[in-house]
């Protein structure tokens, strides 16, 4: 068997876990980790927000929480005033957060390398301290609540997000659509793009790639999958908090990311689950589990920059040994760009 | 009447509403003394903020690395300053032995930490992220989350503009501009100075002129730390000791080291004092958070105006 087989079969195993875990959770430990589970999920996008600008575009954003937090008010301000579904508010959600990197992006993206970390940070401050003090709108630090969402319904079936199987279910669907398109964009040729721009922005621009235009598509598409976990999160905690824009979030998703190796698809994804499952088992037993959260991360960059994913594709070659894995193997992003090239466009 | 103006210790959270009330509620004092009261604090603190941002700026500007745990540099600084003066019974002996505590914190950090990470320039700010997460659960797990305060070692008020000003603020103000001072005269006037700045110039042509290029980086990284825990000392009576203190600090550190320029560091003093003194006169007419907003609007117009900071071309 080689290499890509063993992942392939991996990943179709993976996936039949996530959709048993409803079933089958509750049989061996209490169904409060179906939520958190879902949780996990739900962050990922996020983190997976942060990998599609650092591993895919070589842009390293400590602003991602700023998308998040518009796409969570976006459905938790739709749900309260225009009485939304699910559906609506989610779309709602992700199109504001879009909106919003859209407008961001537009300047931020003429910024590379620690330019472009600062000046993320900086518009997510702003727009954490306006949502902190806009309180009517926002309620600040305290946030808003609603109510459960409104039932959805395909046909005469009723599903309401009050069942836990049923939010867990609808929480998977969006997450692996998100996933689904994640991938898709990174093999076509707007994906390539962004590798090529990556690897070396002179070199892309000279073959004729727009640099400026592919950063630019990145960020936005990026604002949207950190603004449709915004969104879900909204739903899950039914509320919405200016809190969530502070860059310590976004600073976590990076964690997240570069824990589960950027770059990689789905490496976030199981960064994020690794450490959001470690909070949950230490938080109970010692409060300071950030210490060790913080521990991690500076371990992770000094002995194993590419993250968990990387450590997987080592062990595919070893076992593949023929073929290389699919993952790319050059350290994404990480290296600093001649003097000259600091600043883009 | 006593006002205690206190900025930039504030976040969003906690509204600096005792200054716009004071506008209404002082009697005897002109709006106009009042603006240049919150002036002199501003300066005052400016000088504060200028030192422990010089520190992010001279690690910046020789090791390319964005120290993102800087803030909590200064926050150990605080907790430091607490801890040694309630230890030694005087705040005197804090303020000499912090300093010197942060050199070592920084050499061992930088041995520890950032050398190993030093080639991955991007990813150093996810180190110093994990650093700040670790030192600030760290001091959490130590000293409890419970803000502190610390008596002033120098009593008593002197009328400034009307108001009654501490005299220990304007003690700190004039001990940081003269730490300042101290630490240009050191980069100019010492062979170890001159080094460091060979180093920043050109590490290659330093290196082959016999510069010990690592030890510099590390005694940079250590001089960088030390004047985090040096503001800290000289902050602690002005401001509440607590593992968050940091994270209220870093964004300004942030916006004077970009305003003056990455590197720059006559532009990173000028522009803290500016910043500062600015902030607090948008303050007497506005609420703080408004002001930290303009603030970062500013700034970010000057990185996309001006990367190399508002004072390019003027030292460079």
């Amino acid at each position: 068997m080689t290499a890509t087989n063993i992942s392939r079969v991996a990943l179709v195993v993976f996936a039949g876990l996530l959709l048993a875990v409803p079933v089958v959770m509750p049989m061996f430990v209490s169904p409060f980790w179906i939520d958190i589970i879902a949780e996990i999920l739900i962050w990922s996008l996020l983190a997976a927000s942060v990998n599609l600008l650092l591993g895919y575009v070589g842009l390293l954003s400590f602003g991602q929480a700023l998308f998040f937090g518009v796409g969570m008010y976006g459905a938790a301000l739709s749900v309260i005033h225009w009485g939304a579904d699910f559906w609506g508010g989610l779309a709602v959600g992700i199109v504001a957060a879009m909106l919003m990197a859209a407008i961001a992006g537009s300047v931020a993206v003429r910024l590379t390398w620690h330019y472009f970390a600062i000046i993320t940070v900086v518009f997510s401050l702003i727009l954490y301290f306006a949502a902190m003090s806009a309180k009517p709108i926002t309620g600040g630090d305290d946030g808003i609540s609603f109510s459960t969402p409104k039932v959805f319904s395909f046909g005469d079936l009723e599903l309401s997000l009050a069942d836990q199987s049923v939010q867990y279910y609808t929480i998977l669907l969006v997450v692996a659509a998100c996933y689904g398109l994640f991938g898709l964009i990174v093999r076509s040729p707007l994906g390539v793009r962004f590798m090529a721009v990556r690897e070396n922005d002179r070199r892309a621009a000279l073959v004729g790639i727009n640099v400026y235009l592919t950063r630019y598509l990145a960020f936005v598409l990026a604002g949207g999958l950190a603004g449709a976990s915004g969104a879900l999160f909204a739903f899950f905690g039914r509320y919405a908090s200016a809190s969530y824009m502070f860059y310590h979030v976004s600073g976590e998703a990076v964690v997240w990311a570069i824990v589960g190796g950027a770059g990689s698809l789905l490496g976030p994804l199981f960064g994020t689950g690794l450490l959001i499952i470690f909070r949950e088992l230490i938080s109970t037993v010692w409060e300071h589990y950030l210490f060790v959260v913080g521990a991690i991360t500076v371990l992770v960059v000094m002995f194993a920059p590419r993250g968990l994913a990387g450590a997987w594709s080592d062990f595919m070659k070893v076992i593949g040994r023929n073929k290389p894995a699919e993952t790319p193997t050059s350290n994404p992003g990480l290296s600093k760009p001649a003097a000259d090239t600091k600043l883009g466009g | 009447m006593s006002i205690r103006v206190e900025l930039y210790r504030h976040l969003a959270a906690k509204p600096l509403l005792i200054v716009r009330g004071a506008l209404r509620s002082v009697g005897g004092v002109s709006v106009i003394e009042l603006v240049l009261a919150l002036a002199v604090n501003g300066l005052v603190w400016g000088l504060i903020i200028a030192l422990i941002a010089l520190g992010l700026s001279i690690i910046f500007g020789l090791l390319d690395i964005i120290n993102v745990a800087h803030g909590d540099f200064f926050m150990l600084g605080t907790v430091a300053a607490l801890t040694l003066t309630v230890a030694s019974g005087s705040y005197w002996i804090a303020l000499l032995l912090v300093p010197i505590i942060g050199f070592a914190v920084g050499i061992v950090l930088e041995r520890l930490v950032i050398r190993p990470t030093i080639r991955q320039a991007s990813l150093t700010i996810v180190t110093t992220f994990g650093l700040s997460m670790m030192l600030q659960e760290g001091v959490r797990a130590i000293y409890g989350a419970q803000p502190r305060r610390m008596e002033a070692p120098i009593e008593g008020t002197l009328p400034l503009f009307g108001i009654d000003y501490d005299v220990y603020r304007l003690f700190a103000a004039a001990f940081a501009a003269l730490c300042l001072i101290a630490f240009f005269a050191f980069l100019t006037r010492t062979k170890l100075g001159t080094w460091i700045r060979a180093v920043r110039h050109d590490p290659e042509t330093a290196t082959a002129l016999g510069v010990p290029v690592a030890r510099i980086c590390a005694i940079t990284f250590g001089l960088g730390t030390a004047m985090a825990f040096l503001g800290g000392v000289i902050a602690a009576p002005i401001t509440t000791v607590e593992f968050r203190t940091g994270v209220d600090i870093l964004p300004f550190c942030f916006m004077a080291v970009i305003i003056g320029g990455l590197g720059n560091l006559q532009g990173t003093v000028a522009a803290a004092v500016l910043l500062a003194v600015l902030e607090g006169l948008v303050t007497s007419v506005t609420d703080p958070t408004i002001a930290r907003i303009i603030s970062l609007a500013f700034m970010s117009v000057v990185l996309l105006v001006r990367p190399n900071g508002l004072f390019s071309g003027a030292t460079r």
